[in-house]
């Protein structure tokens, strides 16, 4: 028999029983719906992050650091170190920090650019537009390879930085400046002088004898004033306000400040301290036409562990692949269910059409194609469980994907389901083969039925 | 001509073996229309089964214009069956669920002839059991008789040169049952086939050229030895009046219009 004429044959039988045939195929269709969604989720937050990465890290961005343990992790119960001038303990966690030496062997380097440490300018508090209010605020290094959205004022290209004078403040200050009637406006704040006050953290402390003689000058308040810290003001003008963005990576909830404004801030901080000229990392821009993969295995020679742009990507999709992995494992156990299904109501109808199957093998049909007659049966249910589940996947995704943008505050257009053609036909025919695979041994009960006994009629 | 010789088939396993067939030997010429008549459980349904190629035997040889099929492998002989062989059951066997057409379709399929081929011959073969107007009917719907007449169209739509039917009647009350049987009978003349009815019934078994009588596994008797393959016209009309003398001899006045009608009908055939 003919392989089309069976494939029209097991359709036909199939269309004959509907109820069953619709039943057993929506048992599939459970698992052909998850594992959509799975595929159109895996892609679409896929897609979202790369996106995400794209707009706000220069692909030839690279973040260097002296302690492989904090890029690659594994930095927990780290054994105890012989004292080393250059490691720090932060929160009980030992980093080997780079030095002002290091940077400058980085700077040296041809094939590197803007390499700008990671400088943590604290500063006490500061003051807008001359009024009294203090306000407490994280100041960080402005980012020349991330560009993000401006509310008002404006920034300059992606790669160069502002002016060592201006700050970019994000918009979440504005409200708060306008409650303290500081400004009136949000572009008000545009232009306005702002000025930080950074204190010494570890001034050198007096002798007793400098206390002593202070006390006797000056009474308590002079004992006091020798105590105070060295605090110096730091004056900026604000170049823009930085806007809310779904698509900003970093949270900018810090005033940002020029790389050399950052370093004298925090230069003055740690001056006389252990943590002077030390910083975390570096990040650095690779010059272009050069791969940032080949630097960073260079540096990783003389002991410097850089992230590149597509790291960052990568810890990205590992943990997406991993949630989509657990939803797509889902399906396959929903896929697992279905199998018996299948098994069950193929042997059920191999029993049901004996008389059928014994009138085909006595007109001379090989046991093969009787075989094979159900294996297509099986397989139509495969298939129409695939699109079943597949179209009631698409049209639900496509419906929803609005409402899941909005919800999840993602930027308008942003799609975090996404079907794609070619993956959800590779699914379709992969659940005809496994449909097959399970047809498979009420196919071969079929196959060996003996036409006589299956005739017979008493 | 199909030789069946000393052929021999028991069931069972050591201790309680059944001999279904007891060293059978007989002959049977090409398109002559033979009866094996017997009582339930006397091997006439074991005996169709070697013969058509279902069942195999363990001794003997059963040779098809000069094949010995018991010697033939399972592909071959499912070969055999799909191109050389025409069922007919008792209980129709047609599938209830597919139209009259792809019900006569099957056999075709199995023969693996393409589609188009296939259309003219499923239409001719409707046509010869006057269902031709059913065509696109599922099997369900039609009456018993045209459900035994669409199992004809099955059997004969290849071509097949053996007919077998096991109590083709048998389901049918008398009216259609005759119909039923003139149509057998006619295909069997015209068509040339060689027809083999399996039943109980010796009116039905008188109506056919020779009938070989079975008991017990062994041949009782074997009467009416059909004449070789003659001019088809003279054999034809020799039948007829063969039938018809039987039918006075044989049976109650009641049944003579009944062969009235099949001649009347058969003539109307040939005249078309």
């Amino acid at each position: 028999m003919k392989t089309t004429d069976i494939i029209r044959r097991a359709a036909r039988s199939l269309a004959n029983a509907k109820t069953r045939t619709v039943l057993t195929s929506l048992a599939i269709g459970v698992g052909a719906f998850t594992i959509t969604v799975s595929l159109a989720a895996g892609q679409g937050a896929r897609e979202y992050a790369e996106n995400l990465i794209n707009s706000n890290v220069n692909p030839q961005a690279l973040f260097i650091v002296r302690d492989r343990t904090i890029t690659e992790g594994g930095a927990s119960q780290a054994p105890i170190r012989v004292y080393d001038p250059s490691t720090s303990t932060t929160q009980g966690i030992a980093i080997k920090q780079m030095t002002q030496q290091d940077i400058d062997t980085l700077a040296a380097r041809d094939d590197l650019v803007n390499v700008v440490p990671t400088y943590s300018p604290q500063v006490q508090y500061m003051t807008f537009g001359g009024d009294a209010t203090k306000f407490v605020a994280d100041v960080s290094t402005y980012n020349a390879t991330i560009i993000s959205g401006v509310a008002a004022g404006n920034l300059p290209a992606q790669g160069t930085d502002i002016a060592d004078n201006e700050v970019v403040i994000p918009e979440s200050y504005v409200q708060t400046l306008i409650d303290n009637k500081v400004i009136t406006s949000e572009a008000d704040l545009i232009g306005k002088k702002v000025v930080m006050t950074a204190a010494q953290s570890a001034a050198a402390t007096p002798t007793a004898d400098a206390l002593q003689a202070a006390f006797a000058n000056g009474g308590e308040a002079a004992v006091q004033d020798l105590l105070r810290p060295i605090t110096r003001e730091f004056t900026f003008t604000v170049r823009a306000i930085s806007a809310k963005s779904a698509e900003a990576l970093t949270s900018s909830s810090s005033i940002q400040i020029a790389p050399n404004a950052a370093r004298a801030i925090s230069e003055f901080t740690t001056k006389g301290t252990e943590q002077y000229q030390k910083y975390i990392g570096a990040t650095a821009v690779v010059k272009n036409g050069i791969d940032p993969q080949t630097v960073k295995d260079e540096l990783a020679k003389q002991e410097f562990y850089a992230q590149t742009a597509k790291d960052l990507q990568g810890v990205v999709f590992t943990v997406v692949n991993t949630l989509q992995g657990i939803v797509l494992g889902f399906g396959i156990i929903a896929l697992i269910a279905s199998v018996f299904g299948i098994i069950n109501t193929q042997y059920i109808s191999v029993l049901e059409r004996t008389r059928e199957i014994g009138l085909m093998k006595a007109l001379g049909m090989r046991g093969k194609s009787v075989s094979r007659l159900f294996q297509f049966e099986a397989a139509w249910i495969g298939f129409l469980g695939g699109i079943i589940g597949a179209a009631v996947a698409i049209i639900a995704g496509l419906a929803l994907n609005p409402w899941i943008t909005d919800t999840l505050g993602l930027s308008e257009g942003t799609n975090l389901l996404i079907f794609q053609p070619i993956p959800i036909a590779i699914m379709i025919i992969v659940l005809i083969v496994i449909a097959m695979l399970a047809g498979w041994f009420p196919a071969r009960k079929a196959a060996k039925l003996d036409p006589i006994e299956a005739l017979r009629t008493e | 001509m199909i030789e069946v010789k000393h052929v021999t088939k028991t069931y069972g396993k050591k201790h309680s073996t059944f001999t279904a067939l007891d060293d059978v030997s007989f002959s049977i010429p090409s398109g002559a229309s033979v009866a094996i008549v017997g009582k339930s459980g006397s091997g006439k349904s074991t005996l169709m089964h070697a013969m058509s190629g279902l069942d195999r035997p363990e001794s003997g040889e059963i040779l098809i214009d000069g094949t010995n099929i018991l010697k033939l492998k399972n592909k071959a002989v499912d070969r055999f069956r799909s191109e050389k062989i025409g069922f007919i059951f008792q209980a129709f066997f047609v599938q209830a669920n597919e139209t009259c057409y792809d019900n006569v379709a099957l056999p075709l399929e199995i023969a693996r002839i393409s589609g188009t081929a296939r259309k003219a011959q499923i239409v001719d073969a409707l046509n010869i059991v006057e269902l031709g107007d059913k065509v696109k009917q599922k099997a369900r719907n039609l009456s018993g008789g045209q459900k035994q007449r669409l199992a004809i169209a099955r059997a004969i739509v290849n071509k097949p040169s053996i007919i077998f039917a096991d109590e083709p009647t048998g389901n049918l009350d008398s009216t259609t049952g005759e119909k039923v049987e003139d149509l057998l009978f006619g295909l069997n003349k015209q068509g040339g086939s060689t027809l083999i009815i399996v039943t109980h019934d010796n009116d039905l078994a008188s109506k056919c050229d020779m009938q070989i009588y079975i008991k017990d596994g062994k041949i009782e008797r074997i009467e009416g030895e059909a004449p070789q393959e003659g001019p088809q016209d003279s054999r034809e009309d020799s039948m007829h009046l063969e039938g018809i003398e039987r039918l006075g001899s044989d049976q109650e006045g009641g049944s003579e219009p009944a062969g009235d009608t099949q001649l009347n009908e058969e003539r109307t055939k040939e005249e078309e």
